[in-house]
């Protein structure tokens, strides 16, 4: 049961991050390599302040969270004025430029040692709780005059900003969104497994995020949950090799890339309206 | 001491150009940033040292490290064209939006590492020292022979490669396909011919570097992470120059060093990024002012 629950509450963070990249590559088809760098801000800055410094714990995770957004507009402000692919090629430094911060404070972050030693004060519940209001926001932020801006965007950029979209505005303030997120996402993980080290953030944490994104369909929300739950939930469960399980997802990837480019879902959503339209279809059909 | 460490950065300016501008040469005809060139650079570092392992024993030194590097530069090559058949030919065949080639390189790559940490990651390997470390001298400076080679082979390459792309039909034809894909079809060159023969050349390149890269460093599935060295070099270049790279790379390469006299190995990842988001405030196009622009 205690296995089952922490599974669960490792896949609920996930979750988190991957709804982080859902609004950012998704929605907005902007691809970001930081993500895991704004997990660990959020994880090292709330444990630093909680553990050294005696803040309460919401503050702690305020604060952490205000660090994040700090962060992404230093990341987002020169690059969101650019091609798209700036962002990606930024992010990548920045991911390695925290990295190398977090070993090289080591009198503060504990360095390449890691930081251990803060108490766990996540619950599976508090998890959950955090999925439902992130998807909350994220269902609400989609449909939303700025969702709709978002996928504008994301096919044709160009297109968007003639129809007097300001796209530098609308891919800052999705990015900062997804970094606030993310920095959440890692206060609800220290807290969890009451130890960090800068290894567990590197990049291909990030690109693994946005790997589920795809499996689960461009930009079909109801996707990425369920690729989420498929893709990190399940290995736990299953136990199998778990060396593997990146090698397979990539090779799931390049198939569905090749012959299903829009991914499992599509641009579908399981809504009330979709669950009702599907049984119509099948009235008519008879 | 300066124009020592100037020498020193230069050489290692030179292998940073060599990722930079096989990064660059993918995303002038593509238009997209190919994120599987590091991947491809871990992949080639172990071959490399595959075939220095069974050719050692016959012949040493000199001889043994071109026949290295020219292995692993051939296995780069026809893994860059394995790539493109794999990740990018129905892409491009089926017009889709460059969002797709993101992520399908991106997974190539992690795909490759990930095969080198499936099959290889137990053991830790390293390039034997082909050469004594020994120094020569030019005057009063003394430059190490490594270091020499270093910068010779990847000039080398370099050029070969600025020969090919400005004196030969092909070149003509990857020149012409990356400033106009449609109208180079429409004149009679194969698209898939030339986007092959482009992303040969590219991993040729990754494949020297990766084996710089794993004589400077030690053999690791994530040797290929340091294709951000050649992010930040054509970025500060200017995205797709293949001139803005070369000078982007061997500028970045004697800032590291300088930097890592400065404030110590562990601090200058930081300060290269503070830099290169500086740059980009202050000139966003790069240092050959080329802007790629979003297709119309």
């Amino acid at each position: 049961m205690e296995y089952i629950a922490s599974t669960l509450t490792f896949t609920g963070i996930a979750l988190i991050g991957v709804l982080g990249v859902y609004m950012v590559t998704g929605l907005t088809g902007l691809f970001s390599f930081g993500q895991a760098a704004f997990l660990a801000i959020g994880a090292y800055v709330s444990a630093v302040l909680f553990k050294n410094l005696g803040f309460p714990l919401p503050l702690a995770a305020l604060v952490a969270m205000l660090v994040g957004l700090a962060a992404g507009l230093l990341v987002g402000l020169p690059t969101v004025r650019l091609r798209r692919d700036y962002i990606s090629l930024v992010t990548f430094g920045f991911g390695e430029a925290i990295i190398a911060v977090l070993n090289n404070t080591a009198n503060i972050t504990g360095g390449a040692m890691g930081l251990s030693g803060v108490p766990q004060r996540t619950s599976f519940l508090l998890v959950l709780a955090s999925v439902i209001v992130c998807v909350a926001i994220v269902v609400s932020y989609k449909n939303s005059k700025y969702g709709r801006q978002c996928l504008a965007l994301r096919n044709d950029e160009l297109a968007a900003k003639s129809m007097g979209i300001n796209v530098e505005r609308l891919k800052l303030v999705t990015f900062l969104i997804a970094s606030v997120m993310t920095s959440f996402a890692g206060v609800l993980y220290v807290f969890y497994t009451t130890y960090v080290e800068p290894g567990a953030f590197g990049w291909v944490i990030s690109a693994e995020w946005m790997i589920i994104v795809f499996v689960g369909g461009v930009n079909s929300l109801t996707g990425a949950v369920v690729a989420t739950v498929l893709l990190t939930g399940l290995p736990e469960f299953l136990r199998f090799a778990s060396e593997w399980r990146i090698a397979i997802y990539c090779i799931i990837v390049l198939l569905i890339l090749n012959f299903r480019p829009s991914g499992i879902f599509g641009e579908h959503e399981i809504s009330l309206r979709f669950l009702r339209r599907l049984f119509r279809k099948g009235d008519s059909a008879e | 001491m300066t124009p020592q460490l100037l020498i020193n950065g230069i050489s290692l300016g030179s292998v940073y150009a060599l990722i930079a501008v096989g990064f660059a040469l993918i995303f002038n005809i593509l238009k997209f940033s190919n994120f599987s060139h590091g991947g491809l650079m871990s992949v080639t570092a172990y071959i490399g040292y595959v075939a220095c392992v069974f050719l050692g024993h016959y012949i040493k030194d000199l001889p043994l490290f071109v026949v290295t590097l020219v292995a692993a530069a051939l296995g780069g090559g026809l893994l860059a064209l394995v790539v493109e058949r794999v990740a990018f030919r129905r892409l491009r065949n089926s017009n889709s939006s460059v969002i797709y080639y993101f992520i399908s390189s991106i997974t190539m790559g992690i795909l490759m590492e990930n095969s080198i940490t499936i099959f290889a990651s137990s053991n830790f390997y390293s390039y034997p020292s082909f050469f004594p470390a020994s120094v020569i001298r030019f005057g009063a400076l003394s430059v190490a022979i490594p270091d020499l080679l270093t910068f010779l082979f990847s000039a080398a390459a370099l050029v070969i490669l600025l020969v090919v792309l400005f004196r030969t039909k092909i070149g003509l034809a990857i020149r012409s396909t990356s400033f106009d894909t449609s109208t180079a079809k429409l004149m009679g060159m194969d698209p898939n011919r030339v986007v092959a023969a482009t992303f040969f050349a590219s991993g040729v390149l990754g494949g020297v570097a990766g084996v710089f890269l794993g004589i400077n460093y030690t053999l690791y599935p994530q040797l290929g992470q340091l294709i951000v060295k050649g992010f930040v070099a054509s970025v500060i270049g200017g995205l797709g120059s293949i001139s803005g790279a070369l000078i982007g790379a061997v500028l970045l390469g004697v800032v590291e060093i300088f930097l890592i006299g400065l404030v110590g190995a562990g601090w200058s990842p930081v300060v290269i990024f503070v830099i290169m988001l500086v740059f980009l405030l202050l000139r966003p196009r790069g240092i050959s002012g080329v802007i790629v622009q979003e297709k119309a």
